[in-house]
């Protein structure tokens, strides 16, 4: 059983918390994404799992055992680490090796399980350089192939594949998260997005939401995560309720003229300041929403495929997502419309309104 | 050799590449050059010089060296001569390296892992204890010269080898430089050492020491110099001659009624070629460790 458990976990420096009480399930075999702006306590968090940081409230569980206290190389995880950490002075197949020698495994067993986990990243070639003589390529496979040597329950990653190869990274998407449960920290959400069955965004030393990749694009439970995932950022446009019945509230769009749409969510008061949350790819032809705003194009970008409009009004800044669009070449001015079930409401403390 | 346009363009580019020595493109750049090497030549000259006059020294005889002469002479084999027959080499030689080589294994051992730790460990005392140390190294040896006498005459070790080593192997500066050269010890790597089982010595020992190693080189050219060098607290602490090192026994022969001086820089010859070796056999390292290459 390789689940993991965080109960009400924090870590303090001296007086400064950056681990303000996160409380985590992870199942077996998941592969678990965190996410987050830097300095968040990705990076603390992970070393708390690995034993490296001492935890200095709650519980961590591995497996169904109380882990706080047992020393890292027993906790059946395996690290791969920023900078990748290989031996400097050692060849590849005794870096890869060193845990097991340490951990009083035959000598030929050891030879055995380097070579297996060597075939699997094509390292056999490279088993007696040095890793100085390796490219940076290379180097990760070794680091990750000393991870797979030890035949870990859980793996964890900091920020490991940033320069990784498509190919690799797809390989060891299946190659080793089919065997054991997977922590990846980065700061990227397209990769979180690409590789994780849940992700947990981080803020501050605290989670912001825990959800399925999908489920975080459809449904931020706040302004953070709603700004955080997706790509291009989520535009937000600040507003006022103006009416609200039951099932639904008016806005008015404070840098468009007074605009007003009706978002069918039943929160909210009237005469509240809120914000309107809109993905740069949900904006709609004029017309085809609920109301058309003006903005002034300040640059666009044409991918071919895709085209970025950036433009503004009343000093807002919005980010617009064509598809195929070369109407904008020459342009000054952009109209476009809101549909507001794509729309999110956000209260002035980031937090949803539904 | 037969002229083939192969071995014509290969001669072309031989003589540009020459023609590119001899002038560069910038004039001023050949004076800048040029005084560079008188400098270095200067400086070259007066630190090789004392050295070539003491190897000079041991083939003259005494009488000669005090006239001044600095051509090689034919007395080498009657200094070599007389320096061993009034000077039991072999055991002075020992009583040096026995202490040269313990002494600098044990403050490379020791300095290296308080330099370590000092490093490594956080703690909130740490810098304070840190700059207490540094302040330590103000202190004149001179200093606690008495006091220490009297600690080793009450622990009965006066006229040992342990009353040599035993107060130079807690080296501040050694410490401190170990300190420095650790901050360039890359953290992640005592962090995988860890997640693969290392405790923590076994870190120390397999994963810093060798990766320092060019420090540990530079460490112990500087340190074994000193020890082998060491004068004033061998000579105040060993009281025996069977105990002696060599730079006792050496500068005890200049004070002699008549010094024989072509004796004794065939003694000083031979008492500084244990630190030359040490360095030649280092040197790269050495290097490297001062600029503070972790490979
Ligand atoms: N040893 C330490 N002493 C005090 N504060 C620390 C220490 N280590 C980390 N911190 C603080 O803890 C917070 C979280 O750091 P952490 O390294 O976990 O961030 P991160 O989310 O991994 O960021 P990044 O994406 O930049 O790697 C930061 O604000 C950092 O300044
Ligand atoms: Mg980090």
């Amino acid at each position: 059983m390789s689940s993991l458990k965080l109960t009400a976990v924090h870590k303090s420096y001296g007086s400064v918390e950056v681990i303000k009480g996160v409380d985590l399930e992870i199942k077996s075999k998941e592969f678990v994404v965190f996410v987050g702006p830097s300095g968040c306590g990705k990076s603390t968090l992970l070393r708390m799992i690995a034993g490296l940081e001492t935890i200095s409230a709650g519980d961590l569980e591995i497996g169904g055992t109380r882990m706080n206290d047992v020393d890292p190389s027993k906790r059946g995880i395996a690290m791969v680490f920023q900078s990748y950490a290989l031996y400097p002075h050692m060849t590849v197949r005794d870096n890869m090796g060193f845990a097991l020698r340490f951990a009083g495994v035959a000598k030929d067993q050891i030879a055995i399980q380097v070579q297996q986990a060597a075939r699997i990243l094509a390292l056999e070639p490279l088993l007696d350089r040095l890793p100085k003589e390796l490219s940076g390529g290379q180097r990760q496979r070794v680091a990750i192939g000393r991870a797979i040597v030890r035949n870990p329950q859980v793996f964890l990653f900091d920020e490991p594949l940033s320069n990784l190869d498509a190919e690799l990274r797809v390989h060891m998407r299946i190659e080793i998260a089919r065997k054991a449960t997977m922590i990846y920290v980065t700061h990227d959400q397209v990769e979180a997005m690409t590789l994780a069955d849940t992700i947990v965004v981080l803020r501050d030393g605290i989670i912001e939401q825990v959800g399925r990749p999908l489920d975080l694009y459809d449904d931020p439970a706040n302004q953070f995560v709603a700004g955080f995932i997706g790509s291009p950022k989520m535009n937000f446009l600040a507003a006022t309720i103006v009416e609200k019945t039951t099932s639904s509230v008016t806005l008015e769009l404070t840098n468009h003229g007074r605009a007003r749409l009706a978002l069918p969510v039943s929160g909210g008061a009237v005469g509240e300041a809120v914000t309107l949350g809109v993905r740069a790819e949900h904006f709609g032809e004029p017309g085809a929403g609920e109301v058309d705003i003006a903005l002034d194009i300040d640059v666009a970008e044409h991918l071919g495929s895709t085209s970025y409009v950036y433009a503004n009004r009343g000093g807002e800044a919005l980010t617009i997502e064509r598809e195929e669009s070369r109407n904008e070449i020459g342009m000054q001015t952009i109209t476009v419309s809101i549909d507001p079930v794509r729309a999110y409401l956000f209260d002035a403390r980031g937090q949803r309104i539904r | 050799m037969s002229v083939t346009p192969a071995t014509m363009a290969q001669a072309a580019r031989r003589t540009d590449a020459r023609a590119a020595i001899r002038a560069p493109a910038d004039p001023f750049a050949m004076v800048r050059r040029g005084l560079v090497y008188l400098l270095l030549s200067i400086a070259a000259f007066v630190s090789v010089f004392p050295f070539l006059w003491m190897v000079i020294g041991t083939t003259n005889s005494s009488a000669d060296i005090i006239r001044g002469k600095a051509s090689l002479g034919g007395e080498f084999f009657n200094n070599a001569v007389t320096f061993f027959t009034q000077v039991d080499a072999l055991r002075v030689f020992w009583n040096s390296a026995f202490i040269a080589v313990v002494a600098t294994a044990l403050t490379l051992l020791i300095s290296s892992l308080a330099g370590y730790g000092f490093e490594m460990f956080r703690s909130r005392v740490r810098e304070r204890v840190f700059a207490l140390l540094l302040l330590l190294l103000s202190i004149p040896f001179a200093a606690l010269m008495v006091p220490l006498f009297v600690m080793f005459s009450q622990a009965r070790l006066v006229n040992t080898y342990t009353a040599v080593i035993l107060p130079t192997v807690a080296s501040i500066f050694i410490i401190f430089y170990f300190r420095q050269a650790t901050k360039a010890f890359p953290t992640e790597l005592r962090d995988a050492a860890k997640i693969d089982g290392l405790k923590e010595w076994q870190i120390f020992l397999f994963v810093y020491m060798p990766v320092m190693r060019s420090t540990y080189a530079a460490a112990t050219i500087i340190v074994f110099m000193a020890n082998w060098n060491n004068y004033l607290w061998p000579l105040i602490v060993l009281q025996t001659a069977e105990n002696k090192t060599i730079t006792l026994i050496v500068s005890a022969l200049t004070s002699a009624y008549t010094p024989d001086y072509g004796m004794i820089l065939f003694g000083t010859v031979l008492a500084t070629l244990p630190t030359l070796i040490i360095f030649f056999l280092l040197q790269r390292r050495f290097v490297e460790g001062m600029l503070g290459a972790v490979k």
